[in-house]
């Protein structure tokens, strides 16, 4: 006999039950509060946007096949495929900035169900298509690293005019895949995440080396933890082989996440290097005077916090201990750290092209949040919200400036950059 | 240059992470199976990149050409 | 006694006090037999050792962050709650004396202190259900949050007017208590014989459906509050 989409469903969950997950089925009190705390409830009011709604189905199958008594409770209705559907809207149209876990009484983590759901949605080949063919891609490439390593160092070499100009030293250099260098940066893909930081790693005479893989993680936002786990192990692997000290992550929230505290349990295992922000050596250079700052920005400046490096992640200070540094007018947003409000572009969002209305329209509070502090740069260390913030810069007329944090220290440190020698400014 | 017959071009350049693999696989639903788009990058991750793509995308790198800091693949639509 | 009145306020109370103990039991060793994810995802900034009790008991208690998104929820919550550990207490007095002048004083704030209670809680029970006839909250709710709030409702209500209306002294109610305890359960004749006896047969009534249905619902949340709000800070 066939299988229904609910057994299915119960089996799954069943297979896959933890601890925290129970406690979070059993105690919801479904008072809705979390709404109150979410950008995207707030900014459309609809039911499917309630935080703890979007655990509705899975909720629905645990209370009917797994909860005490649950049989007795003729209320919960079979899921369908109308179910699914909307299960895979719940899970797919979240940020997963955790806002909510913040302000529930009980301090539900709704993403922890919605990761739940994830996996229920990859078991039925519900993932969105971009977010998986991302994930493959970067699985792949982990397989034929090798075949590309030269050819990877020869390009980076084209860089090393700019790298050479902007640090005044003529030594300077990209390293890839370098063995026994203290540090492995882990970029993002594109230039403008990797040759700003080089600059900066050149001035303060680090021992580092670039790593041949970019630090996003597609199989984290499809919820498909394999390929997610797979993608990091890649990092792992070449970090371990290289035997660096320290891996550091460039200015993104989920990868330093991901790295820090996801990576050690989906291999099962210790990692033996340390995790950090960028952020952290920067900060700690410029502490040390291996940084020498000579130009300040005077314009006022504010700062977002990307949900998956300060409330998730724990980097709050740094960042502002940077840009505190080399701005004159340092403006913060409220609330700020752990209760700022998300820009709408985590979870993978910005990566699915077909929901950027969807992201205006929730982006509100953030927009407002900016306009608020009177700022004319947002500096943001994390390329999801400067896509996001660049759509509502556009969108909601802000007229601010979207920068990341590494570029502004270049500016502040770094010699001044010949006209139409820039680094490429980051586009959409 | 290259000889390819070249359907579309995209330009890649600068773009933000992770919006170069993710154009790019829109785009090629856009030419006709058999057909060849061309994508121009900056991004030195581009050279592993677009062939990983292209192997689980099941399409066909034709050509990579470097150029400065340019970087030139050539697609071609399989399926 | 008739024989509903005594299967009611004898029988029942032992069979759903043992469903509340056993289903408890039952329901927080059924949390701890599941192995917990070693992923550890707490909010950040996160703190150790006694800050972070500090913290965990806070929020269990007080949770200040909700005030600052939904003050009408947050002050309704809290009054609620704390009424609801008031009467508990008070009703803690049927079981035996306070020591000391606590009894005394006890004794004597009962009708004042027990009766603002009482009403809060009335007040309280009827705000969480009219809210619940609201979107969204409409859409979030389950059949099981109505029929709580209503078995609260009427458990309260007549609760209420025992307390305010009822004009039985204590002593009667603790007799009673005492007989439960010595499993020779009756209702003492200045009860028996009160026109009160019917409303105070219903109250137990429902306190004893509410026993019974607590483990298997999500009021279990009493239980494990602490636990998450410690997850959240871990
Ligand atoms: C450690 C003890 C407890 C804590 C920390 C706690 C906390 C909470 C919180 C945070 C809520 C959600 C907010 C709300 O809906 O008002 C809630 C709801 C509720 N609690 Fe408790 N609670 C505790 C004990 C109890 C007990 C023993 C009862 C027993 C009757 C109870 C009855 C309720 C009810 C009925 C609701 C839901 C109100 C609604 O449906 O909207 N609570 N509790
Ligand atoms: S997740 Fe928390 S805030 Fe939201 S409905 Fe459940 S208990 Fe209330
Ligand atoms: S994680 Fe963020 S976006 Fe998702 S439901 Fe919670 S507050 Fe809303």
């Amino acid at each position: 006999m066939a299988v229904s989409i609910s057994e299915q469903v119960r089996d799954l969950l069943k297979e896959k039950m933890n601890r925290q997950l129970l406690y979070y089925l059993d105690i919801c009190a479904r008072c809705g509060i979390c709404k109150d705390a979410c950008h995207i409830y707030r900014a459309t009011g609809r039911v499917e946007h309630v935080p703890s709604y979007r655990a509705e189905v899975l909720r629905r199958v645990y209370n009917k096949y797994l909860a005490p008594l649950g049989r007795l409770r003729r209320d919960y209705g079979e899921v369908t495929e109308e179910d699914l559907q909307k299960m895979y809207e719940a899970a797919f149209t979240c940020t997963g900035c955790r806002r909510c876990m913040v302000y529930c009484p009980f301090g539900i983590d709704i993403t922890w169900l919605i990761s739940m759901e994830k996996a229920v949605l990859s078991s039925f080949g519900r993932v969105p298509e971009e977010l998986s063919m991302l994930a493959d891609a970067a699985v792949e490439k982990g397989k034929s690293i090798e075949l590309y390593r030269e050819i990877m160092a020869e390009q980076i070499k084209s860089y090393e005019p700019e790298l050479r100009a902007r640090t005044g030293m003529p030594e300077a250099s990209i390293p890839i895949g370098e063995k026994g260098a203290r540090v492995l940066y882990v970029a993002l893909a594109g230039i403008h995440s990797i040759l700003p930081a080089a600059i900066i790693f050149n001035l303060a005479g680090e021992d580092w080396t670039l790593s041949m893989f970019e630090a996003a993680n597609y199989g984290y936002f499809s919820g498909e933890t394999s390929k997610a786990a797979e993608i990091a192990k890649r990092i792992v692997d070449e970090a371990e082989a290289l035997g660096v000290k320290e891996v550091v992550i460039t200015e993104c929230g989920h990868a330093f996440r991901v790295m820090k505290y996801l990576a050690g349990g989906w291999l099962k295992r210790d990692l033996p290097f340390r995790v950090r922000s960028i952020f952290q050596p920067f900060a700690e250079y410029l502490r040390d005077g291996r940084l020498k700052v000579h130009t300040q920005i005077t314009e006022p400046v504010t700062y977002h916090d990307p949900c998956q490096l300060g409330r998730n992640g724990g980097v709050y200070e740094e960042p502002r201990e940077i840009i505190k540094t080399i701005c004159t007018d340092f403006r913060e947003m409220t609330p700020n750290r752990e209760k700022n409000w998300c820009c709408g572009g985590g979870g993978g969002l910005v990566a699915q092209t077909d929901l950027e209305n969807y992201r205006a329209e929730t982006g509100r509070l953030k927009a407002e949040q900016i306009k608020a502090t009177g700022a004319k740069t947002v500096a943001t260390p994390c390329e999801n919200c400067r896509l996001q913030l660049a759509l509502l810069n556009e969108r909601y007329d802000l007229g601010v400036t979207i920068t990341a944090v590494t570029d502004m220290l270049v500016e502040a440190v770094a010699v001044p950059a010949a006209k139409g020698e820039t680094a490429e400014e980051i586009s959409r | 240059m290259s000889e390819h017959n070249v359907d579309l071009e995209l330009d890649l350049r600068g773009l933000a992470c992770p919006l170069p693999v993710v154009k790019a696989s829109k785009s090629i639903k856009d030419v006709p199976v058999g057909s060849v788009m061309k994508v121009v990058a900056t991004d030195p991750g581009a050279l592993a990149d677009f062939p990983a793509w292209a192997k689980t995308s099941g399409n066909e790198i034709l050509d990579i050409e470097r150029n400065g800091s340019e970087i030139n693949i050539f697609i071609k639509r399989m399926k | 006694m008739d024989a509903l009145s005594y299967l009611i306020t004898g029988p029942m109370v032992y069979l759903s006090v043992g469903v509340l103990v056993f289903g408890m039991i039952y329901r927080i060793f059924r949390w701890l037999s599941v192995p917990a994810s070693p992923i550890r995802l707490g909010i950040f900034p996160k703190t150790q050792g006694v800050s972070r009790t500090a913290t965990v008991v806070r929020d269990t208690f007080l949770f200040p962050q909700v005030a600052e998104v939904n003050r009408r929820m947050w002050l309704m919550t809290v009054l609620f709650h704390f009424a609801l550990l008031g009467v508990f207490v008070g009703h803690l007095r049927l079981l035996g004396r306070f020591p000391g002048i606590l009894e005394a004083k006890m004794s004597e704030s009962a009708h004042l202190a027990g009766g603002t209670m009482g009403v809060i809680l009335l007040i309280g029970t009827l705000y969480f259900l009219f809210r619940r006839f609201k979107s969204p909250q409409k859409e979030l709710s389950l059949p099981e949050d109505y029929f709580l709030l209503f078995l609260l409702f009427a458990i309260i209500l007549l609760g209420d007017h025992l307390r305010l209306f009822g004009h039985i002294p204590f002593e009667v109610y603790r007799e009673y208590a005492y007989g439960l305890l010595s499993f020779r359960p009756a209702l003492p004749p200045a009860l028996m014989d009160s026109p009160q006896k019917i409303v105070f047969v219903w109250h137990v009534f429902f306190a004893n459906l509410l026993f019974v249905y607590l483990p298997f619902s999500k009021l279990v949340h009493f239980a494990g509050a602490v636990a998450t709000n410690g997850i959240r800070r871990g």
